[in-house]
């Protein structure tokens, strides 16, 4: 078993990769009531096209396919659904799809056990059938238009796709009503037992545990499945150069809102680093303490802080800003002089380590409950990140470095700009 | 859990929270104040100004380099409406001590920040900075205007509005666009004044509270010295104090905006009176449309696929239900000829034993999480402080699983339709 701790936020994580390759990580808190487990599947809507091993077939599966199958995992051979299943116990439960992993999860205050019998079992047993497989489309029909009334939701979409040519991130991950339409039973099962496997898994707990028996009931409750079958993702290939510089959208919404997007290249070992050297870039130049937001506050040309972060997994890498302006060009024009100017001048002493101790700060109060620091820990092992490196790493960031990151990063030439402007 | 409460002095009260299992602190003050017409929108735009400046911290510059100092403490400041009242918070959230390397009082700074923001405004010679207010008055008109974004709170907040009009629980919690030009420099620091000298004050601190004595450090805080006693001007809101009646006719309301989405509202009034009624309307509310297992996600969403979101709410401070769901515009008869055939349901008493347990689960699971949610506990203990009602966690819970299947119907049959209202598109 392996022990990752953290001394600064006083975590510790113990790892053991089971034989049947189901890796789990076990995040022990001492005298909390809540109990938390997610399980995390290699998954997501990127992954849309793979080749099997056994037969060399290429298979191409239609657009929102990942979240449609977290949809009707819950289904059961006996009739039930898995969700109200773990809600009559009492426990809070839930799945989400992202581009590059789909999750399972719960927070139990009582009857942890009995909900992981329940937890575990379905995760483990898919059932579908042409009727639920058919029920669930209006449901999700329904989610798809929720989002279409999301004026974020658009800003993001419209963003991705300024920057990616080929790179599925530039599809919805809840797909389109077209596209889900061809969605069936046959296909689900196909990605079921091309990616539900043990050793594309990582199943994460915390809360008042003990490990060794918390590993003899899991291991009690692991199934096997005779028709798992070995799989090759496809991924295109994706220019480093971006599609085109602007998107515009319209809706019914009081001002405009605009994405900036950064396209960036992957570089593996680095990714911790740069994330941590990009946020402190973005507080340093836009955020509520810097000259550049005070200026544009007064000048009414916005009311509220620029959000910012850069969102990477292992097949892309990119910079998102964003706020509301009556005039999002020019705020994306005085920001591109900003930080053209910080790349002449490099970076000051004092607020450099001033915005250090805010994001050390930040991160440990990312670490606050159950959910939280399990999340953290899944989504990182998914990026094949030590989740506790941020902590480590935030304080001992040096400035030559972040200044060579603005350099590179903050391309002009890889610069996008999303709009989403009010109705007329 | 809550260790200490007490008076500072007539209608302004403190409530201490001691709990090590986080790595936070909070500290938080609320302002609760009546909801009226000619006072709602001056009552939003403070917390505007309470957060560019202070006498200590003049600036929203020096204001942000503060808090980046306290290892990125998060202040922000918001506004609620809880039943006829509008309800001010500022709220900063901070590291514990011990996760901070150096010598550090983060604690101590956390509260008296809050105390300075609240109560040591930048008001000169009886004024606001006239730059900042108008700044400001701008950022208020684009919040009052940005209520269309959101389609779902907008339409919930327009059916409120359709059912209690132009006073109380139906105004905007922000205010009204054309009041804001009105309001001058000197108007607002005497909105102001008034506001603090009259409404009921809370303060909630929260965390790792051993190492210091709190209740010391707020008491001899110059800033709560200053404050005046009251008898704190607010709405007492409860189950009792709402008398209903049927409404002649239900008002149907449909408006139209470019929506991809149907958004449907539901408003219901509760007539009932009887004990434990406010327990009694949350079971009712989980069997209902609160949870998976509800009739609403139940029929709605599983059964005819006609919804991904349908939920229910119950209102305690005003006595309502209300029932939102999100659908295809054509299909508007079909999910209301749905959502009535539930309501008549537990109306006649269709529900079974386990639906009653499932609910009763449901809640209990929520009420003992509340005790490791910093936030859920500060909102707890002022739901019960602005309702009067002084219930234990635990006290909650036995009530709880002390309701029948009888007070269930009886709430049920004491349900009207208020309000149908419909957001479609154009």
């Amino acid at each position: 078993m392996q022990i990752v701790e953290s001394s600064k936020v006083k975590e510790k994580v113990y790892v053991e990769k089971l034989e049947n390759g189901l890796t789990v990580a076990i995040i022990p808190k001492k005298d909390i009531l809540k109990k938390y487990a997610i399980w995390g599947t290699e998954y997501g809507s990127i992954d849309n096209n793979f080749k099997i091993d056994k037969t060399g077939e290429e298979v191409r599966v239609p657009d929102g396919i990942a979240h449609y199958l977290e949809h009707k995992l819950f289904e059961q051979e006996n009739g039930k659904n898995s969700l109200d299943v773990l809600s009559s116990l009492g426990v809070d439960a839930n799945a989400y799809t992202t581009n590059n992993h789909t999750a399972y999860l719960f927070e139990s205050t009582d009857n942890f056990y009995e909900a992981l019998d329940e937890f575990m079992d379905y995760v483990q047993s898919p059932y579908f059938t042409d009727e639920n497989v058919e029920k669930e489309r209006g449901i999700i029909g329904q989610e798809i238009m929720m989002y279409d009334d999301y004026p974020d939701w658009k800003l993001y979409m419209n963003g991705v796709k300024c920057m990616y040519h080929n790179n599925p991130i530039n599809i919805d991950v809840a797909g389109t009503k077209e596209t889900i339409a061809k969605i069936d039973k046959e296909k689900l099962y196909t990605i079921y037992n091309s990616f539900y496997k043990p050793d594309n898994q990582l199943l994460v707990f915390c809360g008042d545990f003990d490990v060794d028996s918390l590993l003899v009931e899991i291991k009690k409750r692991l199934k096997t499945n005779p028709d798992k079958q070995e799989v090759q993702r496809i991924y295109p290939d994706e220019p480093e150069k971006i599609v085109k510089k602007y998107a515009e959208a319209k809706m019914d919404i009081s001002k405009p809102i605009f994405l900036i997007g950064y396209k960036d290249k992957l570089e593996p070992g680095e990714m911790v680093k740069k994330d941590l050297a990009i946020e402190c870039i973005c507080n340093i130049i836009m955020g509520k303490s810097s000259d550049f937001y005070q200026r544009l506050y007064k000048e009414g040309l916005i009311s509220t802080e620029f959000t910012y972060n850069y969102e990477f997994a292992k097949t892309y890498a990119h910079i998102l800003i964003q706020n509301t302006s009556s005039d999002p060009k020019k705020v994306a024009d005085e920001l591109s002089k900003e930080i053209e100017k910080y790349k002449q001048t490099g970076f000051c002493e004092e607020e450099f380590s001033r915005i250090k101790k805010k994001m050390y700060g930040e991160y440990v109060k990312s670490y606050n409950d159950v959910s939280s620091i399990a999340n953290n820990y899944l989504t990182d092992y998914l990026r094949e990140i030590n989740t506790f490196d941020f902590l480590e790493e935030v304080l001992v960031l040096d400035k030559d470095y972040i200044e060579k990151v603005l350099r590179e990063v903050f391309d002009e030439e890889k610069k996008v700009l999303s709009v989403v402007l009010p109705n007329e | 859990m809550l260790v200490d409460n007490f008076e500072i002095k007539s209608g302004i009260k403190a409530h201490l929270i001691q709990n090590d299992i986080f790595k936070t602190n909070i500290a938080c003050v609320i302002l609760t104040t009546p909801l009226e017409r000619n006072t709602v929108t001056a009552n939003a735009l403070i917390p505007f100004l309470l957060r560019s400046g202070t006498k200590n911290l003049p600036s929203q510059l020096e204001i942000n380099k503060k808090l980046e100092e306290m290892y990125g403490a998060t202040f922000d400041c918001g506004i609620d409406k809880m039943g006829d009242n509008q309800v001010l918070k500022f709220y900063i959230e901070s590291i514990n001590d011990k996760f901070a390397g150096d010598k550090s009082e983060i604690l101590k700074e956390t509260i008296d920040f809050i105390l300075d923001i609240v109560f040591n405004t930048l008001i000169e010679d009886g004024s606001f900075k006239e730059d900042i207010l108008s700044i400001e008055k701008q950022n208020l008109k684009q919040v009052i205007e940005g209520k269309i974004d959101d389609k779902d709170l907008y339409a919930f907040e327009n059916c409120i509005n359709s059912m209690y009009g132009e006073k109380g629980f139906g105004l905007y919690k922000y205010g009204y666009l054309e009041d804001v030009e009105g309001i001058t420099a000197k108007s607002l620091a005497e909105s102001y004044q008034k506001l603090i000298d009259t409404c009921k004050i809370d303060i909630f601190i929260s965390g790792d509270l051993k190492e210091l004595d709190v209740k010391n450090i707020l008491e001899s805080n110059e800033n709560v010295k200053k404050l005046v006693e009251r008898k704190p001007n607010y709405i007492l809101n409860n189950e009792s104090t709402e008398s209903k009646q049927k409404v002649d006719k239900v008002q149907e309301k449909n408006e139209k905006l470019d929506v991809a989405q149907g958004k449907l509202v539901i408003g219901l009034d509760a007539l009932s009176k009887q004990k434990d009624l406010g327990c009694v309307a949350l079971v009712y509310n989980a069997i209902l449309g609160d949870g998976v297992n509800s009739m609403l996600f139940q029929n709605v969403r599983e059964k005819a696929s006609l919804a991904y979101s349908a939920k229910s709410k119950y209102v305690k401070q005003k006595g309502n239900i209300f029932i939102r769901c999100g659908i295809e515009i054509d299909n508007y008869q079909k999910a209301l000829d749905i959502i009535k055939e539930q309501l008549d349901n537990i109306r006649n008493g269709n529900f079974t034993d386990e639906d009653i347990e499932n609910a009763k689960c449901y809640l209990i699971s929520g009420i003992k999480s509340i005790e490791e949610e910093q936030d859920s506990e500060i909102v707890f203990y002022i739901g019960n402080e602005i309702t009067n009602v002084d219930m234990s966690l635990k006290k909650y819970m036995e009530v709880i699983e002390s309701i029948t299947k009888e007070q269930i119907v009886e709430f049920a049959g004491s349900l009207e339709y208020n309000t149908i209202y419909f957001l479609s598109n154009k």
